[in-house]
């Protein structure tokens, strides 16, 4: 449920969260502050990309646990088309293998639905105002175990892999770009990355590797 | 299903009872067609040799057809003559002769008994109580005839069965006979009819063995059946135990779900219903209750509390993130509870399983990290997961003291508790078309489990296009 309350100065959130009354709850909380403009919830992955799309917010507040793609993976896809909009994961999950793929994915902040309205608050002024936010607990994890982050950055994220499927399976960089409703120049960049970060150089072993790997039926 | 023992037994008597009918009838069939044969062929003999007889008497015949009786003084010249010539009459060795009696029973010639020349033998009979002599003169005046009787064997010196043909010679009023001996026609006979049992006997043998290996096909064959019936019953109760494990897995992670999708954002929902009250509070101007903030810290509690239950039924970072980070995920926590340091190699890509191996190979973690912190006193943990060469692989090695020596040392409990778990783990990898191999020795253990990646190359494309945003993107 859009609230109408214009503010040209008000960060527009759009809220993603498959539950009603967390919806409602933090609506009710954010209401108090007035530069937040909450313009529109939905309930699961896919429809955040069409909102995202339509309604461009400033930040997207993200669940992850989701039916019909979860925040994370909505996260890549949003964060490709729409580089102004920044995405704030909000979730229950609290291990550092989310953090490091919801960045990995795009994200400019993870916030625990655990803390308090005005952290709330505070983390999405400061990523819409271009700043990386992190709950207080996992900013220690993660100065904790800062290898992990590069762990992750090895590994193909989903859109990366859904790419490299297409390609082993004989698809152009046109008819990946067309499938997926994406522009020629990003499948080449998300190629570019692929062949990084699998050390590999010719079409052939990326099909040769995707074999192996299961990713498609031989 | 096992083949009923007493389907076993049916056939087993069936083939026993047709190989005795079989027997039966063929041995029968034999012997009648035998004797049959043979009372032929004893026909056949016999009149050869009457027929044989009856050419060396008409031989005989010829031969002294030219002495006639004279008048009385040259008779007994003549009758020496004729001796003489019988004496030389011979055949068949020893055996065949002829021999000649006056009609009164006197004999005149005899060339292998000369003892009985001149004398009477009117009354002579053999053990049976034939009078020889009497009838075969009656059947030579009869015109010819032949006589079986018991007679005493010249090359053998034994007696025998004979049969003679007599005949009547008129210009001298004597009977000339001569014989064969029977017993070459009898011992023939007996020759054969041995050998006719012999075939009999070789039919039974045949027969025997027939059934004999038809008993021991059937018994092979059954066992076969039952074997392969029983690997088949095997088969269906791992898997239906495997379903049971997916059913339960399946029910786990549907609980899990509405625990933290339901109950918890419900919980998250009252929780900022309470924050924005206190909001609403410090915008009056009004302080906040103390029970409103025991509230609102009792609640955070029951979310850890919800939370750790829903995880503990079925990690939803599995799902969410698949294998690799819900690894890592629990071996971190893991290290932090135990001091045991974990190091875990993972693959480049992500969410290539569907959810039942997922998790079946979570559990293979999981067991085996709970297996090494019990028993294997070990210091450090290596987990690989790796895929190369369509395989799957999922390792994981300690330095502990291995499991074998435990078992040595101590009851076997701990081990047993954790035999059933790696069965258990075993078939469920099975389940997957994988193997579970597990090495270990006083360094340490190591549990490897391999799945082919064919079991799930279909999984990670599907779903990319099933959630492809092709539908949403313009």
């Amino acid at each position: 449920m859009p609230i109408s309350v214009t503010n040209s100065a008000a960060t527009s959130v759009l809220l993603v969260d498959d539950h009603p009354m967390v919806q409602d709850g933090l609506t009710a909380c954010l209401s108090y502050y007035p530069d937040i403009n909450i313009i529109g919830t939905t309930q699961d992955g896919k429809s955040a990309l069409s909102q995202a799309l339509e309604l461009k917010p400033d930040v997207i507040l993200m669940d992850i646990s989701m039916p019909d793609m979860n925040g994370i993976d909505a996260t890549e896809i949003i964060t490709e088309q729409l580089t102004s909009t920044k995405v704030l994961i909000f979730s229950m999950h609290d291990s550092l293998e989310f953090v490091n793929s919801a960045m990995q994915a795009g994200a400019s902040g993870y916030i625990l639905k655990d803390t308090g309205s005005a952290e709330v608050y505070a983390a999405i002024k400061a990523v819409a105002s271009g700043k990386i936010y992190f709950s207080p607990s996992i900013a220690t994890a993660l100065a904790d175990n800062p290898q992990e982050e590069e762990e992750e950055k090895a590994k193909l994220t989903t859109r990366e892999q859904v790419i490299l499927a297409y390609i082993a399976q004989g698809l152009s960089n046109k008819a990946v770009a067309k499938m997926l409703g994406i522009s020629f120049r990003t499948v080449e960049a998300h190629r570019r990355n692929i062949k990084t970060k699998l050390q590999i150089e010719s079409l052939a072993d990326l099909i040769r590797y995707a074999v192996n790997h299961g990713l498609i039926d031989s | 299903m096992i083949l009923p023992l007493r389907l076993f037994y049916i056939t087993v008597i069936q083939v026993i009872l047709t190989s005795i009918v079989i027997f039966f009838f063929i041995s029968s069939e034999y012997r009648a067609l035998s004797n049959y044969n043979l009372q032929t062929l004893k026909t056949f003999l016999m009149n050869q040799k009457k027929q044989e007889l009856q050419n060396y008497t008409s031989l005989a015949q010829a031969a002294i057809k030219h002495i006639h009786p004279a008048d009385k003084n040259e008779k007994t010249t003549q009758q020496a003559a004729i001796q003489n010539l019988l004496n030389q009459l011979l055949y068949n060795g020893d055996d065949g002769y002829f021999f000649a009696y006056d009609d009164q029973g006197i004999n005149i010639a005899h060339p292998k008994e000369s003892y009985r020349i001149g004398k009477s033998w009117w009354d002579l009979e053999d053990d049976n109580g034939t009078k020889i002599v009497q009838l075969l003169i009656s059947n030579a005046k009869a015109g010819g005839g032949f006589l079986q009787y018991q007679w005493s064997k010249p090359s053998s010196q034994s007696t025998s069965n004979k049969m003679s043909y007599s005949t009547y010679l008129e210009e001298w009023q004597w009977m000339l006979g001569t014989g064969v001996y029977l017993d070459d026609v009898n011992q023939q006979l007996a020759s054969l009819q041995q050998k006719i049992d012999q075939y009999i006997n070789k039919t039974k043998q045949i027969i025997l063995i027939i059934s004999l290996s038809s008993i021991f096909i059937i018994f092979l064959l059954g066992l076969v059946i039952n074997l392969s019936n029983k690997k088949k019953a095997d088969k269906k109760i791992n898997e239906l135990g495997q379903k049971i494990v997916n059913l339960q897995e399946d029910q786990h992670r549907h609980i899990s779900r509405e625990l933290h999708d339901g109950i918890v954002q419900i919980l998250v929902s009252i929780k900022y219903s309470i924050e924005a009250t206190t909001i609403f509070l410090k915008h009056t101007k009004q302080e906040k209750p103390k029970p409103l903030a025991e509230a609102e810290k009792n609640l955070s509690i029951a979310i850890q509390e919800v939370r750790r239950i829903s995880h503990n039924l079925h990690p939803r970072i599995l799902d969410e993130l698949g294998l690799s980070a819900a690894i890592a995920a629990l071996a971190k926590e893991f290290s932090k509870q135990t001091q045991i340091e974990i190091s875990f190699t993972k693959p480049k890509l992500r969410k290539l399983l569907p959810d039942n191996i997922n998790i079946s190979l979570y559990r293979v973690v999981q067991e085996s990290l709970i297996n090494i912190e019990k028993h294997a006193k070990a210091t450090h943990i290596t987990i690989d997961l790796a895929i190369e060469n369509k395989w799957l692989t999922l390792t994981i090695t300690d330095n502990g003291i291995g499991f074998n020596d435990k078992n040595k040392n101590k009851a076997g409990a701990p081990l047993e508790s954790f035999g059933i778990g790696l069965r258990n783990l075993t078939e469920r990898i099975e389940y997957h078309c994988g193997q579970l191999k597990v090495s270990t020795s006083k360094k340490g253990t190591s549990i490897s489990a391999n799945i082919p990646t064919h079991v799930f190359a279909y999984h990670f494309n599907s779903n990319a296009q099933t959630n492809s945003n092709k539908r949403v993107l313009p």
